[in-house]
């Protein structure tokens, strides 16, 4: 600090009085002070949650881990490819059921509706993301999983129930993130395709749509992040058998809802296994970032 | 929370120990009792002792839950005053001289649907029924309708009774039930779903704030009523024990007549779902 202050002629900030330097300064060092915080727990999360996973690949085996259909702690045999399915299963059919929701949504928001229609939906998609997860998961386990058990005979525990839950919970998110890709296209585009005697439905999904496409994927991306990562909601309407699905109306399990039913008593191998499946579900958040990242990079 | 209490229990109990033998011998002064052994008796005990060291200032009651086998072995080794037990004594166990009070009746009642016109089943096909081996109603005599499992999460000491009653030593539950982590979950799940089958602790199958109805099964042709638990008709029951070494005497004895009380019998241990220890008469 002494070495900076004491030579300020060759900075862009000579002509300000030496006070003023220093505080620019420390400014900027307390924000980046928060900035690294940020990525040094990022950091440190991730060393404890692979040391704590470690022995999975030294003491059973990454393989058997992996591939493994069988996740019994009463038998010590931790196979997480049925909660592997179940958390694909789970995310992939709430997406799609969210997706096409949330995008028209968003279209409605930026495209078709009045200002005054905004002003009632916008505030009421902002309000469905601030809901703890827990209430969802309330909601689906009193409401529609009742719903669910007298149409379809079963428990109502399933695939189906979470897709519903999920779908509504992933919505804001994607609809939000959406909205902001469609603004971003400028009005110019808009115009020109009225100008050529394209309809207002015509030039909302032959140009605008078409125009705002990779930040529409980055908000589903996002939107996926989500849904896999979701646990209280989850936990409460799948039903927690670790197995492969008989149907999307029969109980299975997800990495994370496991997670929570198996940690209260996990000990050795078991626990073990449990940060096993933490460290998938950190590089699955990984992989979507990095996409992400990459989507944004091609539309620069 | 839970887990932190019996952490600190155990340290009590440690500490009461170092301190105890460090007076005289290995006897224990007058004004304490140590309680340990069972986790189903552990809200009981914990009660219990509360309220009695309230009531007698000068004493100290301390309970620990660490299963009941390390409740038996640590009473027979004279490291505690009562072992509690949710099991019977082992044949093994039976020469330690080791004096039985029975302080209350638990059972496992099986739930259906009331809408499920299945009235009972022997221990045989419940096991085959949370195998999976039974996959249908019709192979015992109801509708044509799946069985929907609904299991206990691994935590759960009824779980862990049910399985040692019904399941034995070599049956496994079947992997694809429904695994709920409370009594009142598996209750109202059961309650309202036409195939389900459950299990749950006998006191609360009868609603209590709730007006959600479920159906026990009679086991092996007897109902899960009180008097069918309290007198081992009743085939998933077990007694609670507490277990001291030769005839309780003093403080420790009169803690046992406090828990024996019908204050106690009537408030705490039926408020826990057990079965008070005199209406079960004699066995």
């Amino acid at each position: 600090m002494s070495d900076q202050s004491t030579s300020p002629a060759r900075g862009t900030l000579q002509l300000v009085s030496r006070s003023t330097y220093v505080r620019e300064w420390l400014l900027k060092s307390l924000f980046f002070a928060c900035a690294f915080m940020f990525v040094l727990a990022v950091a440190l999360i991730f060393v404890f949650v692979g040391f704590k996973a470690w022995p999975i690949v030294t003491d059973y085996g990454l393989g058997k881990f992996i591939t493994g259909t069988v996740w019994s702690s009463g038998s010590n045999s931790f196979g997480i490819l049925p909660l592997l399915v179940g958390s694909l299963l789970v995310t992939l059919g709430a997406l799609g059921l969210g997706t096409p929701l949330a995008v028209g949504t968003a279209v409605f928001l930026s495209e078709v509706a009045s200002p005054r229609m905004r002003a009632v939906v916008r505030p009421a998609v902002e309000l469905l993301a601030g809901i703890p997860s827990v209430v969802y998961g309330f909601f689906g386990i009193i409401l529609l999983r009742s719903i669910v058990s007298r149409f379809t005979g079963t428990l109502g525990f399933g695939a189906f129930t979470a897709w519903v839950v999920l779908a509504i919970m992933i919505v804001p998110t994607i609809a939000a993130l959406s909205e902001d890709a469609l603004r971003s296209i400028p009005e110019g585009i808009r115009e020109a395709s009225f100008a050529m005697g394209a309809t207002e439905w015509q030039t909302i999904y032959k140009v605008v749509v078409p125009a705002a496409k990779i930040g529409i994927i980055d908000a589903i991306i996002l939107g996926m992040g989500r849904a896999i990562g979701e646990t209280m909601a989850v936990l409460m309407v799948v039903g927690n058998a670790p197995v492969f699905p008989k149907g999307i109306f029969a109980p299975l399990s997800t990495m994370t809802s496991q997670i929570v039913m198996d940690l209260p008593y996990a000990v050795g191998l078991h626990r073990t296994a449990l940060f096993a499946m933490a460290a998938m579900l950190f590089i699955f958040s990984m992989l979507l970032v990095a996409t992400v990242r990459l989507l944004s990079r091609l539309r620069d | 929370m839970h887990l932190a209490a019996r952490y600190v229990a155990l340290a009590l109990v440690l500490l009461g120990l170092v301190l105890s033998s460090g007076c005289s011998g290995g006897a224990h002064p007058s004004n304490k009792v140590i309680v340990s052994g069972s986790t189903t008796i552990l809200p009981i005990a914990e009660q219990t002792a509360e309220a009695f060291m309230k009531a007698n200032p000068d004493t100290q009651v301390l309970v620990s839950g660490l299963g009941s086998s390390a409740g038996i072995e640590a009473v027979s080794a004279g490291t505690a005053d009562i072992g509690t037990s949710s099991r019977d004594l082992k044949p093994e166990e039976a020469k330690l001289g080791l004096v039985d009070t029975p302080i209350a009746y638990d059972g496992i009642a099986v739930i259906v649907s009331p809408d499920n016109p299945v009235t009972g089943l022997s221990t045989a096909q419940l096991r085959d029924i949370f195998t999976g081996k039974i996959k249908n109603w019709r192979e015992v005599g109801g509708d044509d309708r799946a069985i929907d499992l609904v299991n206990r999460d691994e935590a759960s000491g009824t779980r862990e009774a049910f399985s040692k009653i019904v399941m034995g030593k070599t049956a496994h539950f079947a992997p694809s039930a429904a695994v709920l982590p409370g009594t009142g979950q598996v209750r109202d799940v059961v309650a309202r779903a036409a195939g389900a089958i459950g299990y749950i602790s006998a006191g609360f199958v009868e609603p209590r704030f709730t007006n959600v109805r479920v159906k026990a099964l009679a086991v092996d042709g007897v109902a899960p009523t009180k008097k069918s638990i309290a007198t081992n008709q009743y085939p998933i029951g077990r007694t609670l024990h507490f277990f001291t070494k030769g005839q309780p005497t003093g403080l420790t004895k009169r803690y046992i007549d406090y828990v024996l009380s019908s204050a106690v019998q009537k408030g705490v241990v039926v408020d826990a779902g057990f079965i008070p220890i005199a209406e079960g008469g004699t066995r």
